[in-house]
């Protein structure tokens, strides 16, 4: 069923909402909310869309869930971030419009363009992690993704977690060990034949239980 | 004693009424014997130190208050306001989907979607809801982003501009008064009733000054909570019961001795000599709500 048909209806029944890009006020989040006032279970929620999108947020509810997280601080001045970490870092936006993901950093100046871009001139604050190890940015459709076991695991956790079918994540691999840096939505042209392939798997097997699809 | 972080930004102090309201609840909490803090973007780290976490910024999920309010609430504070009611506050979509859902009588509502601009549906929502109309983005507050319309070619310019943050949009239909009732609600208790009047010549409470960057507001008319219509009441606690148990700030419009809810804010304005002017244990009742 169409996003634009689903928000007239008043369907009663599970929704799966498949979407590529579930960032606030764009369409995936509003067909999740209009299935959250019909009272409908609906994956993924309108609560984990926001969360998960804001770093800081996705950080904590991870870390709650047991995933490996490296400490992070949220800030808006680059004084605060030297004062607490020293360089490389790792910079995320928290403002949800974007797509960019994140900036790192090895000096001070480096620090300054970073911050100034991703906060969209200081308007927003930014989230800092310390870069340790490498930084490897994935897809994970239903949780699944091809790494290693470790990463795999990370991938599977924060579906658990946040039920997001479909997203972008940020890992960094310290010493064989990963941890949990950001999350962020799909563009369209990433999307190959072999994920939709196992997104029709994913939607057979929910099927079977009986819902609206919505996508 | 509890330790209560009061979350500000800077624009906070700017207005002189509102510095005198946040110093108001300052010293009502430390005379009941809690601890009162400003906390500033730089202290974020801080939440979990406090007890309570009271936000007067601007809330939004997209702003920095919304990441405030849910790590407080994560960690298990009492924080006003929550999560949840800045997530359908913030959004009136949201707030008009679920109020249509629980038959809350609001202004006739309409929404529209991005890819629906066209001439068809432009007649369509003219003739369902009458010309003029008020179309309002859903991340609306202190009465920027509602224009009001009453033909096509500026109802597509109005949507365009709207359409660049969100793919929905609400249309309302126009109606004018005098002025909008202010209803404060707190834990399902009436807080303060005040009149917003509209500034003269204009049709909503905050106006653009033609021209300039300056807006105009219109006056603020107290009343004492017993002295208000009870119907009006009603209707408040009715509207915010569907929303959750926080502190919020409903806006009524009185029509043909009908009320109907124009929409009800989280993170309602509290300004000294305003809002509290008539109930002035205002800020003791936050403060309890906050300790509890």
């Amino acid at each position: 069923m169409k996003p634009s048909a689903f928000l007239k209806s008043s369907i009663k029944d599970f929704t799966l909402n498949l979407n590529t890009d579930y960032r606030y006020l764009k369409t995936g989040y509003y067909v999740s909310m209009h299935a959250e006032v019909l009272g409908n279970p609906v994956i993924p929620s309108t609560e984990s869309i926001i969360d998960a999108s804001r770093t800081p947020i996705l950080l904590l509810k991870a870390s709650k869930a047991g995933i490996p997280t490296l400490p992070y601080l949220m800030a808006s001045s680059v004084k605060q971030i030297t004062s607490q970490f020293a360089f490389p870092v790792v910079v995320f936006a928290v403002n949800p419009f974007s797509y960019e993901g994140y900036k790192t950093a090895g000096n001070r100046s480096a620090l300054y363009r970073a911050v100034k871009s991703l906060s969209m001139n200081y308007k927003f604050a930014v989230c800092v992690q310390p870069l340790k190890g490498e930084m490897l940015s994935f897809k994970s459709i239903f949780g699944k993704c091809e790494h290693t076991a470790e990463v795999a695991k990370i991938s599977e956790k924060i579906y658990e977690t946040f039920k997001i079918p479909m997203c972008k994540l940020h890992v960094q691999t310290i010493e064989g060990k990963a941890y949990l840096c950001g999350l962020q939505p799909l563009r369209i042209e990433e999307i190959f034949p072999s994920d939709l392939e196992t997104v029709s798997t994913e939607v057979f097997r929910m099927s079977n239980k009986g819902e609206h699809l919505v996508g | 004693m509890a330790r209560i972080a009061c979350f500000v930004e800077k624009y906070n102090f700017s207005d002189l009424r509102e510095t005198r309201a946040l110093e108001n609840f300052k010293r009502t909490a430390e005379e009941k014997g809690h601890a009162f803090d400003f906390m500033f973007r730089e202290g974020i780290s801080e939440i979990p130190k406090y007890d309570a976490v009271f936000i007067r910024a601007t809330t939004d999920p997209l702003f920095t208050a919304y990441v405030v309010s849910k790590t407080a609430w994560e960690l298990g504070l009492k924080v006003v306001d929550d999560p949840e009611s800045i997530q359908i506050c913030g959004n009136k979509i949201h707030l008009y989907d679920l109020f249509e859902k629980h038959n809350i009588p609001t202004i006739p509502t309409l929404f529209l979607n991005k890819n629906e601009m066209h001439h068809k549906r432009f007649l369509e929502i003219f003739e369902n809801l009458g010309k003029p109309v008020v179309v309002k983005a859903p991340y609306t507050s202190f009465s920027r982003y509602v224009e009001k319309v009453a033909c096509e070619t500026s109802f597509r310019d109005v949507a365009r501009r709207f359409f660049r943050k969100s793919d929905l949009l609400a249309v309302q239909t126009f109606m004018p008064t005098s002025f909008d009732w202010r209803v404060g609600v707190l834990n399902r208790e009436v807080l303060y009733v005040c009149k917003y009047m509209m500034p003269k010549g204009r049709w909503k409470h905050g106006a653009k000054r033609r021209g300039k960057p300056t807006f105009v507001w219109g006056r603020t008319f107290s009343l004492r909570r017993e002295n208000a219509p009870p119907a009006l009441k009603e209707l408040a606690l009715k509207a915010c019961e569907v929303i959750g148990h926080g502190l919020y700030g409903v806006d009524i419009k009185e029509a043909d001795s009908k009320y109907v809810v124009v929409e009800v804010n989280d993170n309602p304005s509290i300004y000294a000599g305003y809002e509290d002017c008539r109930n002035k244990d205002l800020y003791g009742k936050i403060i309890d709500y906050l300790v509890d």
